[in-house]
């Protein structure tokens, strides 16, 4: 499915990336549409990670450009880029010290919010991601790891930012709170119209969650595909994975949005 | 007891001595760290330098008390006064455990927590005073405890070359060949030694991240 | 939480800084780590609580003339009894050069600019070198000095501390300016058994000091230093400029125990504490009464 907004909102152009004698991403394009959930479906090493990260600048490509709503990168602060763009990462990495509320509440108090206003979007936030708004008090140390991601993917959210970064977030929980969270993540999509960038190695997640799959392997991009025309592809990597992951796609790939 | 009796006749220059005891250490334990935590800062962010920082503060640390009082002396401004040189080699002595400590401390952070905040858009420093410091303080705190341990033993010392402090009281004690005098120096600096090491790990514990 | 840490932090700062050394109302005075200094010290305590109404802290039995320097530059200590020859030697590490008179003043003037600190008048003893030998031998070769003892040295073994020998201005100087020959090599001693080495005819020739207290009691002679070759080490009151403008009178009360102990009366007193065991404060307030001085 073509992208149907005219400027992408991020869009890499030839980018490459390498590292101590190593080419991580080579000859990479790929655009992004305003409003889309792009997975990022690969296997560790192949490179998938590393785009997300260049995507908010934790990681500058060797070559080529990456351009956010149109602007090159290199003409932003990193810092305004950053606070723009929401993380969410697997191990989540709360700050152990502060509360439920301080955690979330972070990006919008270093964005200079009145403190009225961070704790009124502190307690639409919990709300907004399943959790009792009693939980706002408590240390990290004191969640399950459902709750410490879904204060993740709040903390990500707080400064309402146009573009959602998230890696493996959900790779850490049991297949129960997995299966919630990813259903939770789809009504969210549904009421917040992100563009999302998702990283992932699971087919199935990929095929719930993704408006498109960009499907990696050995630091190049190998297709772009929507979830139903990965399943009928022909593309040997593709069927490689349909084949690898077995059944329940087809029913995976329904409950895609679009 | 006799010594109790002669510290209470004396308690003024009791007073006294561990006062001067206490500046000793306490100005050059602030001056270590006012130097040591930034310097651990920065050889965790920039971790080439590491090696090198380390080594030197290790070298200084195998220096003998006394032999570097002895290597200070001859230098111009510094030997003309002994308090200053002492507090220069205290100084120098507490630099390892509190460089290494905030070197260790920040490195232990968990790096999730440093990659989250990164991505968030925390500044350098948004992530070192918010983030960094206040996980690592607890560390520090303990690279800070063993300087203080050490420094109220060296001070001790420091008399020898005329810096003051409870040394004094022992050194006279062995001149005079008088068991009060030495444990009048002797006790006191035991007792600070217990209670910097109590009072520090304290706050140590206190300060814990959850 | 942080509005607390920093203020803790304020508060130990303040508390480290108000431990900085230093006393208003007390005179701290000190002494090194032997009798006589012990004794000298005493005296100027027990003078200072005698006339005024200032406390005296005493900081005795301080290991050398270094570390009294140091706590008198750092304001430890206000008066110590220090040696005219010793401050110009080990302190201000000038040649040892002039008679008596000139030695005080070089020594009183430098003090004053380099240190900030000055001499009261000198107590009047001059505790240089002494190269004694037995009475008997004294009367019986008829010798007084060390120009007329030099012939008789080739027939006699000598005794020396260990700190003479090593000091250029010690043994080497000695033998040069009056052209002694032993027997054979110095024998390396304890100070304090040179006296008695030289009584039980073990050595001819001991270095001790002028005001040694066992000098008239073992009947030894000290021999006269015709050619000058020592410096003199007049005993003084070395005290801070600052104590004196702090408390003007200590000047006046110091000034009054001007040339009051002879070498005599500073070997009885040495005696009396080392060789008779008594308290070394007892001795001093006798002396004191003595010359009325006490109240």
């Amino acid at each position: 499915m073509p992208p149907h907004t005219s400027t992408p909102k991020i869009e890499f152009v030839d980018v490459s990336y390498h590292v101590a004698g190593t080419q991580v991403l080579s000859g990479f394009n790929l655009q992004i549409a305003n409003g889309e959930t792009l997975v990022l479906l690969g296997r560790s090493g192949s490179g998938k990670t590393t785009t997300l990260k260049l995507i908010n600048r934790l990681v500058s490509p060797t070559s080529g450009e990456i351009r956010v709503d149109g602007k090159p990168q290199q003409q932003i602060d990193v810092i305004r880029l950053r606070r723009g763009i929401g993380y969410v990462i697997q191990e989540v990495g709360l700050f152990p010290h502060f509360t439920v509320a301080r955690n979330v509440g972070l990006v919008p108090k270093i964005e200079g919010w009145s403190e009225d206003r961070i704790q009124a979007r502190v307690q639409e936030l919990l709300q907004l991601v399943g959790l009792e708004g009693t939980l706002a008090s408590r240390y990290p140390h004191q969640l399950s790891g459902g709750q410490r991601q879904r204060v993740g993917v709040a903390r990500a959210l707080a400064a309402n930012p146009e573009i959602l970064l998230m890696d493996e977030p959900f790779g850490a929980l049991d297949p129960l709170t997995r299966d919630e969270v990813q259903r939770e993540f789809l009504s969210l999509q549904q009421q917040l119209h992100k563009t999302v960038v998702f990283v992932t190695h699971d087919l199935h997640e990929a095929l719930r969650l993704g408006s498109r799959i960009a499907l990696m392997e050995a630091a190049r991009l190998v297709t772009v595909l929507s979830p139903h025309e990965f399943l009928k592809s022909t593309d040997p990597w593709a069927s490689a994975y349909v084949r690898a992951f077995g059944a329940g796609l087809e029913a995976a790939a329904d409950r895609g949005t679009r | 007891m006799k010594v109790l009796r002669f510290m209470l006749q004396n308690q003024t220059q009791v007073r006294d001595l561990t006062l001067e005891h206490l500046w000793l250490v306490g100005v050059s334990t602030i001056l270590a760290m006012l130097i040591g935590i930034p310097l651990g800062i920065l050889i965790a962010h920039r971790t080439r330098l590491n090696k090198p920082v380390l080594a030197s503060a290790n070298i200084i640390q195998t220096i003998p008390g006394l032999a570097l009082f002895g290597f200070l002396l001859p230098v111009p401004w510094l030997g003309a006064r002994a308090d200053r040189l002492a507090i220069l080699a205290l100084t120098l002595y507490a630099l390892l455990p509190i460089i290494r400590n905030t070197y260790e401390g920040i490195r232990g952070v968990d790096p999730a927590v440093i990659e989250a905040g990164k991505g968030m858009g925390l500044t350098e420093s948004q992530l070192l005073y918010q983030v960094e410091l206040p996980l690592a303080v607890s560390v520090i705190l303990s690279g800070v405890r063993v300087a203080v341990v050490i420094s109220v033993g060296l001070a001790t010392i420091a008399a020898a070359i005329g810096a003051g402090g409870l040394g004094e009281f022992i050194y006279r004690g062995l001149s005079m060949v008088d068991n009060r005098v030495i444990l009048s120096g002797a006790i006191p600096a035991a007792l600070l030694a217990l209670l910097a090491d109590f009072g520090v790990g304290w706050l140590e514990r206190r300060l814990q991240p959850k | 939480m942080t509005r607390l840490r920093a203020s803790l932090a304020l508060l130990c700062c303040a508390a480290l800084l108000s431990c900085a050394p230093s006393h208003a109302d007390r005179i701290v005075v000190g002494s090194k780590n032997f009798t006589e200094s012990f004794i000298l010290g005493e005296l100027i305590a027990q003078q200072v609580e005698a006339h005024t109404t200032l406390k005296v802290e005493r900081r005795f039995y301080l290991a050398g003339t270094y570390i009294c320097q140091q706590a008198m530059l750092a304001g430890r200590l206000d008066i110590y009894p220090e040696y005219t020859g010793t401050a110009l030697t080990a302190i201000l590490k000038q040649d040892a050069a002039g008679d008596k008179v000139a030695v005080y003043d070089r020594v009183k003037r430098e003090y004053e600019q380099k240190f900030g600190l000055t001499l009261t008048p000198a107590l009047g003893f001059n505790d240089t070198f002494a190269m004694e030998i037995r009475g008997e031998d004294a009367r019986r070769l008829k010798i007084k000095t060390l120009s007329e003892a030099a012939q008789f040295t080739p027939h006699w073994r000598a005794g020396f501390g260990y700190e003479f020998m090593e000091r250029p201005d010690g043994y080497r100087g000695l033998v040069a300016t009056y052209g002694l020959k032993f027997a054979e090599q110095p024998r390396i001693m304890d100070l304090g058994l040179l006296a008695r080495a030289l009584k039980d005819h073990q050595i001819d020739f001991a270095g001790g000091n002028a005001t040694d207290g066992l000098i008239p009691a073992l009947d030894l002679v000290a021999l006269e230093d015709d050619r000058h070759y020592f410096p003199p080490y007049e005993a003084v009151p070395v005290i801070r400029q600052e104590t004196v403008n702090q408390h003007p009178e200590l000047a006046g009360i110091l000034a009054q125990l001007a040339g009051k102990i002879s070498d005599a009366e500073m070997q009885q007193m040495n005696y009396a504490v080392d060789g008779k065991h008594r308290d070394a404060s007892e001795v001093v307030h006798e002396f004191l009464k003595l010359k009325n001085l006490a109240q």
